[in-house]
């Protein structure tokens, strides 16, 4: 396993080296200028041929993505371009938020679509089963953005049930008091789709000999599911959460906006439009790094949930 | 015996303690409030959105103000002792400081109380030029003060900004009395000393803070930056150093409500009243309103146009927000929104349609402007919170002029349609569409915001109304920075733009068509020598019936030429609680903290 943990690592790295040239080439060539932004009102050319000076945008390419891989490798992405904040504590502090929202929501709705799914594919077929996948497929079809309108005007505002929006210093208060909804109102999206996927991985795993056979040996259904086909199931189903993993370290735009939830979901959106380069590059390139971890994560997790599998 | 006596004197000093005044605990009085866009920090030379400059309204003091209740606006001294007369024909001014005016503390200071110095406004004006600072307002201290530009181009070419350095034009006359000495008349730079971001700030804070200005605000004004989660909570606590102000009420109009209760709220009371103030920004429209309604905040500032139907149908408050008690203040905002047309011959290395000042080019884009369905956009895009603008001077600044009227801008597709015949705009292959004179096919690119919703509807409009009359125009989406980049270097043949009062002078706005400006805020290109120099002589005049009538032939020389289709004033609603006190909205300030109280009684029975 050392071998192919070392060899999976090793090839990360051309991997990364892609990610960077496809940053780099991205931003210069389709990115706008954030001298225009940052110079202000009114402005004259030396005074954006000084902020980009300052900037270090009028540099060579060559140099600036020498610069560039330097900042990847010591960790180091400077200050942001549009509010001189230190990067890294924008991601220090903007992660905490985000994963107070995130986490739960990634492993709740793992949990709930597992279960509910589980049970559904048990019963498939039956008016039940049926009656959730047409509610499935409608809730998949509503957008995230009514999902949110509706439900934080609803439980928010109308019953009363939590404040409308908000967040705190005070990690306690954010999970009992500002977390609630939009957790909530997340899970509420994420489940259906995920139900329908699970669902299916169950349904493929009933189907099985092996099935039929602990079937015919008189092992009770109970443990036939729960043992058997739960077990066997989970493989396609830890990939599935490790494609979802890294974006929980993102988090999620809209519930971030909609709820003021001072998380990297919103940082991102507003470095894209400022065009704030030290910002974009920081999170891309820690989201790209994040992603290969977590594939790696997931394939040896693999060969805990099923001893059949072998690193090769 | 003696166990029992203990305990009982005991319960009656903490009784009596409980219920004596000094006992109970003081309430503080707390407004909470939304921003609509997040701030981006609190160093006044280097911010220049509304937010930020918002706050720093209330950590800084600049040398002068605006009266809160005077309309039209009024300058008053803040820190000054007086509002200067303009020396030398309008190229010197000299401020006296009042004397003991106090920085809050800071660590900066070394435990020690530190005074305000002329030497702090020396410094605070020359950061705008240090190219090191980037700042957005470098410009209002550009060719301007005698020296400043040389030390400006010093420190480009050396890399250093030498801020000990005398600057012939900044002249320190004592520890109070600065005098500044300009390169040309300027009867505006009273106004631009009265700008929140032009406040004097403490060397030996910037230097100790110098990573990080924006996060470490120390002023002399009425509150201080108690806590700032980025992009998501400030909070403002009144500054123990503070003077305190009272409210003058030599200006106010006893036939105005606003005034009336300003005065009934404020008069004989050392401001400022609340202890702290709490703003979310909060980016979301409907978050925002239901925040509100919610109580969650005790006034809604810029009320979400995508409600106003919900909050004021028919222009009236809500019976349900009515029975509440809130209040409604309408404001027409010192603002301006127009579409720009590139007068210069080509556009992005292309011929341009709409360049030029031939008569043909002339009479397209007046029939484009005639064109246009600006009702529409009023009444459907805007929710009829707009007023269709006359002129590039928005209401709320010196030298607007209410009788002014213009047809010029009015939607009338059939003198459009004429316009466009009579100078040989002809559909000549029968395809729907408008030829240009010389046959060839007449195209307007329209760049617009691709971010923004709202410029999407009107692009969409335009398409619309062009389609109406026969023009094929073509709506491009593009990035806000492109945009940006694109209209300063002529890349582009029609775009919509904005601009909002940096001080309340008609020339913030008329300096938006004068041909110097070309290719700074000037997006048009628009050269015309009657503009030009009529815009130099309004320069070097007082504010007078003299300079409106200049400032008047300058928006009908626009009119006439078509730089600009000019857009609306759009009106703002600002919702309170009935325990917000003291409320009046100013038209260049940003926020009024310092004027706000809160009635914790009526808080208290509104909340049960």
């Amino acid at each position: 396993m050392t071998a192919y943990v070392i060899r999976r690592l090793w090839q990360m790295i051309p991997t990364l080296a892609g990610v960077i040239l496809l940053i780099f080439f991205l931003f210069n060539w389709v990115g706008g200028d954030p001298a225009q932004v940052l110079a202000g009102k009114i402005s004259n050319p030396e005074q954006i041929a000084n902020i980009r000076k300052q900037l270090g945008v009028d540099q060579p390419y060559w140099y600036q993505l020498w610069v560039f891989v330097q900042q990847v490798f010591t960790f180091d992405f400077g200050r942001s371009w549009a509010t001189n904040e230190e990067v890294s504590r924008i991601l220090l502090t903007r992660v905490g938020p985000t994963l107070t929202i995130m986490v739960p929501v990634l492993v709740l709705e793992t949990l709930l679509a597992v279960v509910f799914a589980i049970m559904v594919a048990y019963v498939r077929g039956s008016l039940t089963d049926r009656t959730i996948m047409v509610i499935c497929t409608t809730a998949m079809s509503i957008s995230f953005l009514v999902y949110i309108i509706v439900g934080q005007w609803f439980f928010g505002f109308i019953l009363g049930w939590f404040p409308v929006q908000g967040w705190s210093e005070s990690t306690l208060r954010n999970v009992l008091n500002y977390a609630p909804l939009p957790i909530f109102l997340a899970i509420l999206v994420g489940l259906a789709p995920q139900l329908r996927l699970y669902r299916s991985f169950f349904l493929e795993e009933i189907n099985q000999d092996y099935v039929r056979t602990a079937r015919a040996k008189g092992l009770p259904e109970k443990k036939v599911m729960l043992k058997h086909v739960l077990r066997n199931a989970l493989i396609p189903i830890l990939t599935n959460v490790g494609i979802h993993l890294p974006s929980v370290f993102v988090g999620s735009f809209l519930l971030e906006v909609f709820f003021s939830i001072p998380g990297l979901g919103r940082e991102i959106v507003t470095a894209v439009n400022r065009s704030d380069f030290p910002v974009i590059k920081a999170v891309t390139v820690y989201l790209a790094m994040l992603t290969m971890f977590v594939n790696l994560l997931v394939d040896v997790l693999y060969k805990a949930v099923d001893p059949r599998v072998s690193f090769k | 015996m003696k166990r029992p006596a203990v305990l009982l004197a005991a319960c009656l000093a903490w009784a009596i303690a409980a219920a004596s005044p000094a006992g109970a605990a003081v309430e503080r009085k707390v407004l909470r409030m939304a921003f609509r866009t997040a701030e981006a920090g609190f160093d006044p030379q280097r911010v220049d959105d509304r937010y930020s400059v918002g706050v720093c309204e209330n950590l800084y003091e600049p040398l002068l103000t605006y009266d809160y209740l005077a309309r039209p606006v009024r300058l008053v001294p803040l820190v000054a002792e007086s509002v200067p007369a303009p020396e030398e024909g309008g190229t010197r001014y000299t401020f006296r400081l009042r004397p003991g005016i106090l920085f809050a503390d800071d660590p900066a200071f070394k435990g020690n109380r530190r005074e305000l110095t002329a030497h702090d406004v020396d410094f605070a004006i020359k950061r705008f030029r240090d190219p090191a600072n980037r700042s957005p307002y470098a410009w209002l201290f550009e060719s301007k003060i005698a020296g400043l530009d040389a030390l400006a181009e010093a420190a480009r070419r050396t890399g250093r900004f030498d801020y000990d350095a005398r600057v012939p034009g900044i002249e320190v006359r004592d520890r109070y009395t600065v005098s500044f000495k300009l390169l040309e008349p300027d009867y505006n730079f009273l106004y631009v000393m009265a700008m929140p971001n032009v406040v004097p700030v403490a060397r030996e804070v910037i230097e100790a803070y110098a990573d990080d200005t924006n996060a470490h605000p120390v002023g002399t004004g009425p509150f201080v930056l108690k806590e700032w989660v980025r992009r998501s909570k400030i909070v403002l606590e009144r500054n123990p150093l503070h003077r305190g102000y009272e409210l003058d009420a030599r200006w106010a109009d006893p036939a105005d409500a606003w005034d009336r209760a300003a005065l009934e709220a404020l008069r004989g009371k050392r401001l400022p009243l609340l202890d702290r103030v709490e703003i979310d920004p909060i980016e979301d429209e409907q978050p925002r309103f239901l925040a509100f309604l919610n109580r969650e905040h005790d006034l809604l500032d810029e009320m979400p146009f995508a409600f106003i139907h919900q909050a004021l149908p028919n222009g009236k408050l809500a019976p349900a927000l009515a029975r509440q008690g809130v209040r409604v203040f309408r404001e027409e905002q010192p603002e301006v929104t127009y579409d720009v047309f590139n007068l210069n011959d080509t556009a992005s290395g292309r011929p341009n349609p709409v360049g030029g000042y031939a008569p043909a080019r002339v009479a397209l884009r007046r029939a484009m402007v005639l064109g246009y369905d600006r009702d529409r956009e009023i009444a459907v895009l805007r929710k009829g919170q707009a007023v269709a603008a006359q002129t590039p001077v928005p209401p709320g600044v010196v030298g607007y002029d209410a009788a002014f009227r213009t047809a010029a801008q009015d939607h009338d597709p059939a003198r459009a349609k004429a316009l466009l015949d009579l100078f040989g705009y002809v559909d000549r292959d029968g395809d729907g569409w408008r030829e240009q004179p010389d046959g060839s096919p007449l195209l307007v690119e329209y760049k617009y915001n691709a971010g923004s919703q709202e410029n999407r509807q009107l692009a969409e409009l335009w398409s619309k109304s062009m389609a109406d009359v026969g023009i094929r125009l073509e709506a491009m989406a593009v990035q806000f920075v492109d945009l940006l980049k694109d209209k300063k270097v002529g890349k582009f043949v029609l775009a919509g733009s904005a601009w909002i009062a940096d001080y309340p002078d008609a020339q913030n706005f008329l300096q938006l068509l004068y041909g110097p400006n070309a290719g700074q805020s000037n997006e048009s290109g628009f050269r015309l020598a009657a503009y030009d120099s009529l815009y130099r002589r309004a320069l070097a005049l007082p504010d007078g019936p003299e300079r409106n009538a200049l400032y008047r032939e300058m928006s009908r020389l626009m009119l006439a030429w078509a730089p600009f289709r000019l857009g609306v004033h759009r009106i703002f609603s600002h919702l309170q609680y009935p325990w917000v006190k003291g409320y009046k909205k100013h038209p260049i300030l940003y926020t009024n903290f310092k004027y706000l109280d809160v009635d914790l009684v009526a808080q208290k029975a509104a909340a049960q």
